[in-house]
């Protein structure tokens, strides 16, 4: 009885998931939420049961991929959704990589490794329980490289063109990952010379000999620009069609990478970096060079894959790659914290390499062993680094599941979705969704919301006598209010711009203020359906 | 006068002693005259045979057609027997036969003259072409209305000579009048409901080739055939093959053929090449009879007999088949040079159930214009990832229009193509599967030339078109039924595959016409009509749509390292436009004139064509 074999490996997955499920429904409970998996209740919510233009936010709400695999799960219940699709991915994660490993190795100790690492590293963990979608970055990842090594071996259109595919999701899961394509230039040169039936083994000298004749270097060249065209054309397609619906449907190229509506992640990250670098104890973001050595030490199993390909320059090349790429993406987004899934792809790139070579190692019982040595390190280091992450949700993730004490996302959204859950159905309600959106997910039903989303927003901005009985405005004190037009400046012009106008404060919390739109003169409500 | 043909060829030095020696051997063997074998299989030309008969004092008749022939007479030859020997009785006269001949010392000939009519032949010598052609055309139409009609006759369901049964007639005018009613009774509804059977057909086809064309590409480094196992082939060991080449109005191409049938690694005496020539196309005919060098095939002249297609004159050319194996060839092909071999080698190691090999097809004018550019995009897509993905899916494939390598017994059995319908290698791929049989796909490519010419690319799509159409149509008479021979997955396959393809082809100019009037003149109308979930499917479907088959084309030459097309692949939707101007010619034609074949010219290329050796 061998455990690689596919029922094995499909049990272990359904024993995977639940494991998962428990850990997402306890985390649940404790009312750990993420911004990340709010947006996708919410904007699932909008999608389904929303009244008004639901195309845009269809279409463009991004990362997309993610975004449509919670709408499997919708079904079961939107709160629910994310979670269930990560802890689903996740172990779908788990029983690609260990199917890889059973066809290769037919040596259950890597299975059994990979299990570990899926049950106790909290980075696996935090990815299969967190509703975030690192799940399917770490799927597309893996299918990208596995394939691109695959390619490297039979030189099959195969195997590019799903590497392809892969990259396409990847960039899709998360944007940031079309900046990879760039350090791939290089990179194909160096395959196709490779690929080139040359005398000379050494590659500089083989390049000198393929531009030195006329046909070598036509053929060079031509396999290059193809190489590059079946590599990156689908993707850099893909975000071009992308982003020209954006550009046809709200205006903006780059809507769904810059809009609060379309993604979550722009406010988030600009306010943990605004709340961390204007803090007393300033924290020092990660510094360059740095940053490569804190991923060798996260997975220090990486230096295992960087020897195990040490013959092949174009396969070390290709590991390091990820290395350049979270070195720019840190240069590029200087003012956004390294997250979390750019130090898990290693962990994951380094399995690989061992999937890949690990038959080529003579002393199997050592390497096992450091094997066995570097995943506990990494286990530790995960913890280590998801406790003491410069990002809050990530710490939040240890301090709920260990001490039961977040930061608390939910609670005062909760609060106010409570309250506007127990308000008679034909009450019209005013929310922004750039920063309300967790409200918005926690309530039952939405289509009492008037939201960006719909045509009737900016009149009811204006004239919220005539459409809504509710306001909700965020708070001086919501470190968000910035970024929204229902704040306390808008109660106060608006109070101005309709002198018969006034609003009630009928419900508050620390961030929110729920509003009833009343009149001066009687200090009763409008007569909202009356007065349209 | 007594002369004996092989040694008049010998004192004249057309022949060597072994080639003589080699004929006869061989004429013994099969019961082929001699000079069949000799002018049929690259041993003398024809000019130069007249010219040993001429110097040898022998008068030769030009004009043979214009000879009188007496029906009794006829009634009492065999066509097969006929063209093994190259002779025709015509008439008695004088108490003699006037028999047709091409060489006077055939004894056996006389032989049987003297045995059927009881009196001499009166031999008139005349070229081996004309008496082809004679014996053809006056002997021929018992043969001709079997090739015609054998299948309506077996098989009348698998025949497309009734277009529109009547229960598709039924569903049609149903159909039509349920949608005109809906549209009536609530505009935007019904709108919504074809929008969307629409955009998800699309996306499931263009899913369903995008899995395809993966599995496919999966497979490319497989060898069905290894040179290891061609180079174990023992010539002696192999069997007859047949090689049909059907023409017409080829002149240009002949020269060409014959290059590339010389170039074939078989054996020679093991090939039996039929160059299958219509009664009224004087131009090939003469074309063959002008040739100043050997030909290696036999002329087979197919009688006039309405339709006029390839399929039936591969029919008729079939009954007289002598190989084991057959193949089809187009004039202008280029066939791998071990093509044959491998086959043979192939058939070896498959089970009983595959009847069928395909070989791919591709360009070799591929860099001509932009046409044989996309021609070639399309083709290197097609029969490098659809077939071989379809293989491996065991869903039936269309065969190829020629390179498809039948075991001959079966393919009379399953009643051969069928003359009605004008894509019978794609109607025969599904009827083979229908009946329990199976086709693979072999490593072996035979190039072709790309249509490079817009008009006459728009007749020869159009035909495929509507045989597409046809193919469909007749195997959707019983749907049911189809299911219960080739499975769900067969089923499904045939659907996407055939079916959808004239369907996506006739829908695709209307749903880009929408989409641009949409973007270009922001018709709120179309926002209106449509619900925001509508509209993005379909936004969905034409870009990812369009994206995927724009790559699929673009791996597909990418395999084939044909790396300076990649970039035409991004010209694919201006491409489609082409051929969704073909499906509507071929719409219009399958209504009213269903059989009619649109001939395409080939020879239009200015493209050298070297032979494809594989060393």
């Amino acid at each position: 009885m061998k455990i690689s074999g596919a029922v094995y490996l499909a049990i272990i997955t359904l024993f995977l998931v639940a494991y998962y499920l428990v850990c997402a429904v306890y985390l649940n409970k404790l009312d750990y939420y993420n911004h990340e998996s709010l947006f996708y209740i919410e904007k699932a919510k909008i999608v389904f049961e929303g009244l008004g233009n639901r195309l845009k936010t269809m279409g463009l709400t991004s990362p997309l991929i993610p975004f449509y695999a919670t709408f499997l799960f919708t079904p079961v219940s939107y709160t629910l959704a994310p979670v269930l699709a990560s802890a689903v991915g996740t172990a779908v994660l788990f029983y690609i990589i260990a199917n890889n490993a059973a066809k290769r190795l037919q040596d259950n100790i890597y299975i059994m490794l990979l299990l570990v690492i899926f049950l106790f590293h909290p980075g696996i963990i935090y990815t299969a329980a967190s509703g975030k979608s690192i799940y399917l970055i770490l799927i597309c990842f893996f299918l990208f490289f596995l394939n691109l090594f695959k390619f490297y071996r039979s030189n099959t259109t195969f195997h590019v063109s799903i590497a392809s595919l892969s990259l396409v999701g990847l960039i899709f899961c998360d944007y940031k990952f079309v900046w990879l394509t760039l350090f791939f230039l290089p990179l194909i040169l160096a395959i196709t010379l490779h690929s080139l039936n040359l005398g000379e083994k050494e590659s500089i000298f083989r390049l000198f000999q393929s531009f030195n004749s006329p046909s070598l270097r036509r053929k060079l060249v031509n396999k290059t620009f193809a190489l590059y065209i079946i590599m990156f054309s689908l993707p850099l397609l893909a975000v071009l069609c992308y982003k020209l619906l954006n550009l046809t449907h709200a205006s903006d190229l780059n809507y769904f990478a810059e809009s609060p509506y379309a993604t979550w992640n722009v406010l988030i990250d600009k306010l943990s970096f605004d709340h961390l670098s204007t803090n007393t104890q300033y924290q020092i973001p990660e510094i360059s060079l740095l940053l490569s050595a804190r991923v060798v030490l996260f997975a220090p199993m990486i230096l295992v894959a960087i020897y195990l390909f040490r013959e092949s320059t174009y396969h070390v090349l290709t590991i390091l790659i990820p290395f350049a790429f979270i070195e720019f993406l840190h240069i590029k987004y200087d003012k956004v914290f390294l997250a979390y899934q750019y130090y898990l792809i290693f962990m994951i790139l380094a399995f690989l390499a061992v999937v890949l070579k690990a038959r080529t190692v003579k002393r199997q019982g050592l390497f096992k062993f450091l094997l066995l040595v570097l995943s506990l390190t990494q286990i530790y280091f995960g913890w280590y680094y998801l406790r003491n992450s410069s990002i809050a949700e990530e710490r939040d993730f240890t301090r709920v599941l260990v001490d039961h004490a977040g930061e608390g996302v939910a609670t005062d959204n909760i609060d106010i979705a409570n309250y506007l859950n127990s308000l008679p159905s034909d009450t019209h309600i005013l929310v922004d969704d750039a920063i309300a959106y967790p409200i918005v997910a926690f309530t039952k039903d939405i289509r009492p919301m008037i939201m960006p989303y719909q045509g009737n927003f900016l009149s009811a901005l204006e004239s919220p006598d005539k459409y809504v009985d509710y306001v909700i405005v965020a708070n001086a004190r919501n470190i968000q209010s910035g970024y929204t037009q229902l704040n306390d400046k808008y109660i106060v012009s608006i109070r101005k711009a309709i002198s018969d106008l006034n609003f009630r404060k009928v419900y508050e919390t620390d961030d929110w203020t729920v509003y009833r739109v009343i009149t001066n003169a009687s200090g009763s409500e409008f007569g909202r359906i009356g007065g349209r | 006068m007594s002369v004996s043909i092989p040694d008049l060829l010998v004192n004249d030095g057309f022949l060597t002693a072994s080639e003589r020696e080699s004929i006869e051997a061989y004429a013994q063997e099969s019961g082929l005259s001699f000079i069949k074998i000799a002018l049929t299989s690259g041993y003398i030309s024809r000019k130069n045979y007249d010219r040993s008969l001429l110097n040898a004092g022998f008068t030769i008749n030009e004009h043979p057609r214009e000879e009188a022939y007496d029906q009794d007479v006829l009634d009492k030859i065999d066509l097969p027997f006929a063209h093994e020997r190259l002779f025709l009785p015509l008439r008695i006269e004088n108490g003699r036969v006037v028999t047709l001949m091409t060489a006077p010392d055939d004894e056996l000939v006389n032989d049987f003259i003297r045995f059927t009519y009881d009196m001499d032949a009166e031999i008139v010598l005349t070229s081996d072409l004309d008496i082809t052609w004679l014996s053809n055309k006056l002997l021929g139409e018992e043969y001709v209305k079997a090739s015609v009609f054998e299948l309506v006759k077996r098989d009348p369901d698998s025949s497309a000579v009734v277009t529109f049964s009547t229960a598709q007639l039924i569903f049609i005018f149903v159909l039509i009048a349920l949608v005109a009613i809906g549209l009536v009774l609530s505009f935007k509804n019904t709108s919504i409901i074809i929008n969307v059977l629409i955009s998800s057909f699309f996306l499931v086809a263009i899913i369903f080739k995008l899995f395809l064309a993966l599995v496919g590409s999966r497979f490319e480094l497989h060898q069905a055939v290894t040179r290891e196992e061609l180079r174990k082939v023992d010539d002696d060991g192999l069997p007859i093959y047949t090689i049909l080449l059907p023409v017409y109005k080829e002149d240009k191409l002949i020269k060409k053929l014959i290059w590339n049938l010389q170039s074939l690694d078989y054996p020679r005496h093991k090939l039996d090449v039929k160059l299958l020539i219509e009664e009224d196309d004087d131009k090939t005919f003469n074309a063959v009879k002008n040739l100043d060098f050997p030909a290696i095939f036999e002329v087979i002249v197919v009688p006039f007999h309405m339709p006029k297609t390839k399929p039936k004159a591969c029919n008729y050319g079939l009954q007289f088949a002598r190989g084991k194996y057959l193949t089809i060839y187009d004039a202008e092909d280029i066939p791998d040079t071990d093509q044959l071999k491998k086959v043979v080698t192939l058939f070896n190691k498959l089970p009983e159930e595959y009847i069928c090999i395909q070989s791919a097809l591709n360009y070799f004018n591929r860099n001509e214009n932009f046409l044989t550019r996309m021609f070639t995009l399309e083709y290197s897509y097609w029969f490098d990832y659809m077939l071989p993905g379809l293989d491996t899916l065991d869903i039936p494939i269309p065969l190829g229009g020629t390179s498809n390598h039948f075991k001959l017994q079966e393919l009379v059995d399953l009643g051969a193509w069928d003359p009605f319908n004008v894509t019978e290698d794609a109607d025969l791929g599904v009827r083979a599967y229908a009946k329990g049989h199976k086709i693979a796909i072999i490593n072996s490519t035979t190039y072709e030339e790309a249509n490079n010419e817009p008009i006459n690319w728009i007749r020869q799509r159009s035909r495929w078109i509507k045989g597409n159409m046809q193919t469909y149509l007749v195997h959707m008479r019983d749907p049911a039924n189809l299911i219960r021979e080739i499975g769900w997955k067969g089923f499904l396959g045939f659907n996407f595959f055939i079916g959808a393809t004239p369907i996506t082809f006739l829908v695709y100019p209307l749903l880009l016409l929408i989409f641009i009037c949409y973007v270009v003149f922001d018709l709120s109308s179309i926002r209106s009509l449509f619900p925001d979930w509508v509209l993005f499917m379909s936004i969905f479907n034409l870009m990812v749509g369009n994206i995927l088959m724009i790559y699929i084309n673009m791996i597909a030459v990418f395999k084939r390292r044909f790396y300076e097309l990649i970039l035409f692949a991004i010209a694919n939707p201006i491409y489609w436009l082409m051929h969704s101007i073909s499906a509507y010619k071929g719409l219009y034609q399958l209504i009213v004139k269903p059989f009619y074949w649109e001939k395409t010219n080939h020879g239009l290329s200015k493209v050298n064509s070297p032979t494809n050796l594989v060393k």
